[in-house]
């Protein structure tokens, strides 16, 4: 993607993130430059999912600060639904909307938010379709479709605002284990695409192939932060080789 | 049907016509009334929130008869206004009807789970575009059938303007009633006709129920 080398795309300096008395990010610092593709993985409880809600200001911030291609993401502010838009985010739950077409969901936002003339957006979400490999599924109403196949179309609906960052929110963790693979080798295209890539998730083998960076989350703050191979076969923090110990081998 | 009460069919069919017009006019006012009250009622600020809660609390609670009067005569009397039976009636209907479609709007828009707010904000939405492109269209679907049942009521409380001398249907029979002595089969036609203006109500909600679910 086109941004200069040599300043992230996201900078996280001190983030600190409460839910009252409750510390769920705890001083994450945090540098992406572009086309990294980093994942996240941690006890469930550490603050991976929060750390994403933050960067695109869906939870607000009680310390340190967020910089998205330069920009502080505030979200309180008028100018995080400019940030958002340069976002795509993936939820765990798909969160299609219900009552549009797989096409109209992918069309919805760069029709209505982006002002972009619907003939062109629907030409285009014609071509992300075949990228999620739907094509033959574009009229179907999100009822209609598997787990796999929903969060294939959010995926899609995510690629039409054109973000220049995608957060992958344990996508493939409400899955049934056989779409599963659908939906990680659509994310593998994403990845050698040379998109900026947030994802957290327990698909190790995915963590091992696709991914530039391995982040492993415990109590709200980093552990570890490496490539993947090299964590994976040698975690230096024993709370990390005890966590990949415990998932790699259940 | 003896001839002659069947000799009055018109002033039945009229009555029909202004219960209808009544009942419709008051769904609308209560509908757009209760959609205000319903978002205030589920707005940020605990003091709107409450002023909301008021508001329904109170007008669904006070019998409807008891607002004809408060209408007719209260109204009147304190803001030294000369309201007509209909507008006292229309003004009565309203406030009942919007006190309950608040709750039916405030219980449609909590039925759009979070995670649609989420999606759509994440994706650079501002919060009308949320409610307008995601939330309304969900909402009305799960509003449409508790809204048909607030017509139905409106529609039967409106009989109730036949107190302050308002001549819908109800009115219109009674009138009959005093000017033919016969009483029963007059009530048996009134009640014949509010049931088939009801039932009708009824198959057309459902019928839009129909329409409006997401997979045909």
């Amino acid at each position: 993607m086109s941004t200069d080398p040599a300043s992230p795309v996201l900078r996280i300096e001190g983030l600190v993130k409460r839910y009252g008395p409750h510390l769920v990010i705890d001083g994450v610092d945090l540098d992406v430059t572009a086309g990294q593709v980093v994942v996240f993985v941690g006890p469930s409880g550490t603050g991976k999912s929060t750390l994403l809600r933050c960067v695109n200001g869906l939870e607000d911030i009680q310390g340190g600060r967020i910089l998205f291609e330069g920009q502080p993401v505030l979200s309180r502010s008028s100018a995080i639904h400019a940030v958002r838009r340069r976002i795509g985010m993936i939820f765990q739950s798909f969160n299609l909307y219900p009552h549009l077409t797989a096409l109209q969901n992918v069309t919805l936002a760069p029709v209505k938010v982006l002002g972009e003339p619907s003939k062109e957006v629907e030409e285009r979400a014609r071509g992300l379709f075949r990228k999620v490999r739907l094509e033959h599924r574009a009229h179907a109403f999100p009822s209609q479709l598997s787990g796999g196949e929903q969060q294939r179309v959010a995926i899609a609906r995510a690629l039409a605002m054109n973000p220049h960052l995608l957060m992958f929110d344990e996508p493939t963790s409400a899955l049934d284990p056989e779409t599963v693979g659908d939906v990680l080798a659509v994310m593998e295209d994403l990845a050698r695409e040379g998109r900026t890539m947030l994802v957290v998730t327990h698909e190790i083998g995915f963590a091992r192939h696709v991914g530039d960076r391995m982040i492993f989350m415990d109590g709200g703050k980093i552990v570890e932060d490496r490539p993947p191979e090299e964590m994976i076969a040698n975690p230096e923090n024993p709370r990390t080789r005890q966590f990949l110990g415990s998932i790699l081998h259940h | 049907m003896s001839s002659q009460v069947a000799a009055y069919w018109y002033v039945f069919l009229k009555g029909v016509g202004i219960t209808l017009w009544i009942s419709w006019l008051a769904l609308i006012l209560g509908g757009a009334v209760g959609l205000v009250i319903g978002l205030l009622r589920i707005a940020p600020w605990a003091a709107v929130r409450w002023a909301a809660i008021v508001y329904i609390e109170v007008f669904r609670s006070v019998p409807p008869l008891v607002l004809f009067f408060g209408c007719f005569y209260g109204l009147s009397y304190a803001m030294k206004l000369d309201l007509s039976p209909f507008s006292a009636a229309t003004i009565a209907l309203t406030l009942t009807a919007s006190a309950l479609m608040a709750e039916v709007v405030r219980a449609g828009i909590e039925s759009v789970t979070r995670g649609q707010w989420e999606a759509a904000l994440s994706q650079g939405m501002t919060y009308p575009q949320v409610f307008r492109y995601v939330v309304w269209p969900q909402a009305i679907r799960v509003m449409l059938p508790p809204s048909v049942g607030v017509y139905i009521s409106t529609l039967k409380d409106s009989s109730l303007a036949s107190i302050i001398g308002y001549v819908e249907l109800t009115k219109s029979g009674l009138l009959v009633r005093e000017s033919t002595g016969i009483s029963f089969e007059v009530l048996l036609i009134i009640a014949i006709l509010y049931f088939v203006i009801n039932y009708s109500i009824s198959l057309v909600g459902a019928a839009l129920e129909r329409r409006f679910k997401y997979v045909h």
